[in-house]
């Protein structure tokens, strides 16, 4: 199963952008330009949707031979590459994506053959699996962790340093006490909202 | 067995001169045949790597040439464009690699810096006097023949102290420890240089690593502009010009060594890596050793593989990036492309350590490496060592010492044990100690370049 890494899968979707001559701005120049005003990191659309690691989405034009003799061919379509490192099971995720974000998914895969729309999350589920090629080489930094626990450990890795920092050379009874105000700080904190580019020292304090 | 041509590389390139004073003269070409003059005049008295049978000469004079030089020189094209990216772009393009930003942002270096620096003249002398002659006559060559205009000169000087020079740096640290031994030089392996072997002993780098026209540790003859007698016997050097805030690192340390338990001494060691006065924390983690420092069989005689976790000399202090050794496995092969061969000297005046200091005053260090390649070598070793983390599991936490810190938001981690004088400790909100006043990347040619250059002989067809 080269879609699993451990508990990770790796979904790869390839959806053929519509083609239409009579329109004044073609599909994949209108896709392009939403895809490049899309907010990133912790405002992105995809951070609402669980289970989102990372994602990426790619316009592809054509693919290029490269090799000896040169050879001209060409896709059949213009494609949207849609990638996505998730937890969990892809039905939901699908599903998910849906419910969440119906507006943005409207907005990038109305531009594509075939799209149901998202008013029955699950044909669009199913929709975008017809899409779906083997992700293969599929390579995953965490691939055991959910989402949550993910930015819950980069959360407590950055808290612990400062708490580190803050009490190193207190009395073992000192460190102790700090240590379980801390402990159950921490574990009482959610975990911090996802997409964020860096996680700083108080987050969890403030959540 | 590699045989060098030490009559055409140049003395600076092949070996570290240990004289006291040096002189670095930047200057324009102001035209290119009365530049080329210049160069040929100057040629006659560079000093190359023959031996001193006679003992030291009382000054030496070495030459590079940044890109913008050669092409003021009037080298083709065609050669112009045969040198690799980094030396075309400069260093100061190079910023973003480098880690140069902020404060140390090429917009904040000294005015010279802005201007087309064309060449570096390098003059080494036992005494002030003979320095001052020989600097004294390159200005002279310079009116004389009407090709180049001095810019700037930097003096520097090794750190005296009762009267003696030594190998300290402002902040206290004997320095110039470990260059790494390379195959040609006619001394004997110091153990703990060079590169690695599966026995656990060290052998000489592959003489391709630093200078062109050799093979290399990959066994290939290094990337070589065209001619190749125009490349061969000559390599690539960084200068940079790195201030010292003083008195920022004297203030951190006692604020910081109050709070750690091994003191500010052993905390002052955890950030490089060695005692002040050069003793390994790897040999010897509690205390310096001066019998150690003076043996050169053991003073740079150690590998990281039973320290794994830093707990003698942490991951991150200043020597365990720069020089990993065995710290990434595979027996240090890793590493054996990423050497760099320092040369350099303070400048500055010295502020002995019961003496206030100061961040302004004009103290630091004039930081050389040579190589083969600029970018393989000593700009990885910037930017992903120095600057960066991650090799050493460290994250994005950078050197300590050497790095350009964000905004005091950046800590160094001293890894430790339950030894109570050996805890770990965090120290946070690291100031940047040293800064990037300027620097350039320079080419040192061969003795016969240097003629070809000088002729307008240099034909890359």
């Amino acid at each position: 199963m080269a879609n699993l890494n451990g508990n990770m899968y790796g979904l790869t979707i390839l959806s053929p952008i519509l083609d239409d001559p009579k329109i004044k701005i073609s599909h994949d120049t209108a896709l392009r330009m939403y895809l490049q005003n899309m907010h990133r990191h912790e405002r992105s659309p995809f951070a609402k949707v669980a289970g989102t690691h990372i994602c990426r989405l790619v316009v592809m034009d054509d693919v290029v031979y490269v090799g000896s003799p040169a050879k001209e061919e060409h896709l059949k379509s213009k494609y949207l590459i849609f990638n996505s490192n998730l937890y969990g099971g892809v039905d939901a995720y699908l599903e998910e994506m849906a419910r969440k974000i119906p507006d943005v998914a409207d907005d990038i895969w109305s531009h594509c053959v075939g799209y149901p729309g998202v008013t029955d999350p699950r044909a669009f589920a199913a929709y975008m699996k017809k899409c779906q090629i083997e992700t293969t080489f599929f390579f995953a930094d965490v691939n055991d962790k959910t989402v949550e626990q993910t930015l819950k450990a980069l959360q407590t890795k950055v808290e612990f340093t400062a708490f580190v920092e803050e009490n190193q050379g207190r009395s073992p009874a000192e460190l102790q006490r700090e240590f379980a105000a801390f402990w159950e700080r921490m574990r009482k904190s959610p975990p911090p909202d996802g997409g964020a580019k860096e996680l700083t020292k108080g987050q969890a304090a403030r959540a | 067995m590699v045989k060098l041509n030490l009559f055409d590389i140049q003395g600076f390139v092949a070996r570290g001169y240990s004289f006291p004073c040096a002189c670095y003269l930047l200057a324009e070409i102001l035209d290119y045949k009365a530049g080329r003059e210049f160069v040929g005049r100057v040629t006659e008295q560079v000093t190359s790597a023959e031996r001193w049978e006679q003992g030291k000469p009382p000054s030496t004079l070495n030459i590079g040439f940044t890109w913008t030089g050669f092409r003021k020189l009037g080298l083709p094209d065609a050669t112009l464009l045969s040198f690799p990216d980094e030396f075309y772009q400069g260093m100061s393009s190079r910023n973003r690699i480098l880690g140069d930003v902020g404060k140390n942002d090429p917009a904040n270096w000294e005015p010279v810096w802005k201007e087309d620096i064309h060449l570096w003249l390098a003059v080494y002398a036992q005494t002030a006097d003979e320095l001052a002659k020989r600097s004294d006559e390159m200005g002279r060559l310079m009116q004389e023949t009407g090709g180049a205009r001095l810019l700037y000169t930097q003096q520097a000087s090794a750190i005296y102290i009762d009267g003696k020079p030594t190998s300290k740096e402002h902040f206290g640290y004997t320095d110039g420890f470990g260059n790494p031994d390379y195959e040609g030089v006619e001394r004997d392996t110091v153990p703990g240089q060079g590169k690695l072997m599966p026995d656990g002993k060290w052998a000489p780098l592959a003489t391709g690593e630093f200078i062109l026209g050799y093979p290399d540790e990959a066994r290939e003859l290094p990337a070589c502009p065209v001619p190749y007698l125009l490349g061969i016997n000559g390599t690539y050097m960084v200068y940079r010009k790195l201030h010292e805030n003083v008195a920022s690192f004297r203030k951190y340390l006692d604020e910081k060594g109050k709070q750690y338990p091994g003191g500010k001494e052993k905390l002052a060691a955890k950030f490089v890596g060695r005692w002040l006065d050069g003793t390994p924390l790897e040999l010897s983690p509690d205390r310096p050793d001066p019998d150690l420092v003076r043996d050169p069989s053991r003073n740079t005689n150690f590998t990281y593989r039973h320290d794994s976790d830093g707990a003698r000399c942490p991951l991150g202090s200043h020597i365990r990036r720069a020089n990993p050794r065995d710290a990434f496995g595979f027996n240090g092969e890793l590493i054996n492309r990423r050497r760099i061969m320092r040369r350099g000297l303070p400048y500055g005046e010295y502020t002995p350590a019961d003496q206030p200091a100061s961040d302004e005053d004009e103290h630091g260090i004039i930081f050389m490496a040579l190589g083969a390649s600029l970018y393989r070598q000593f700009e990885f070793m910037q930017q992903q060592w120095i600057e960066y983390g991650n090799d050493a599991r460290l994250g994005n936490d950078k050197d300590p010492l050497a790095a350009c810190h964000s905004a005091g938001s950046d800590k160094f981690v001293v890894q430790g044990t339950d030894d109570p004088r050996n805890t770990p400790f965090v120290c946070s909100g690291l100031p940047n100690f040293v800064e990037t006043r300027g620097g350039e990347y320079f080419f040192l040619p061969s003795l016969t370049a240097l003629r070809l250059i000088a002729d307008g002989a240099v034909d890359p067809r």
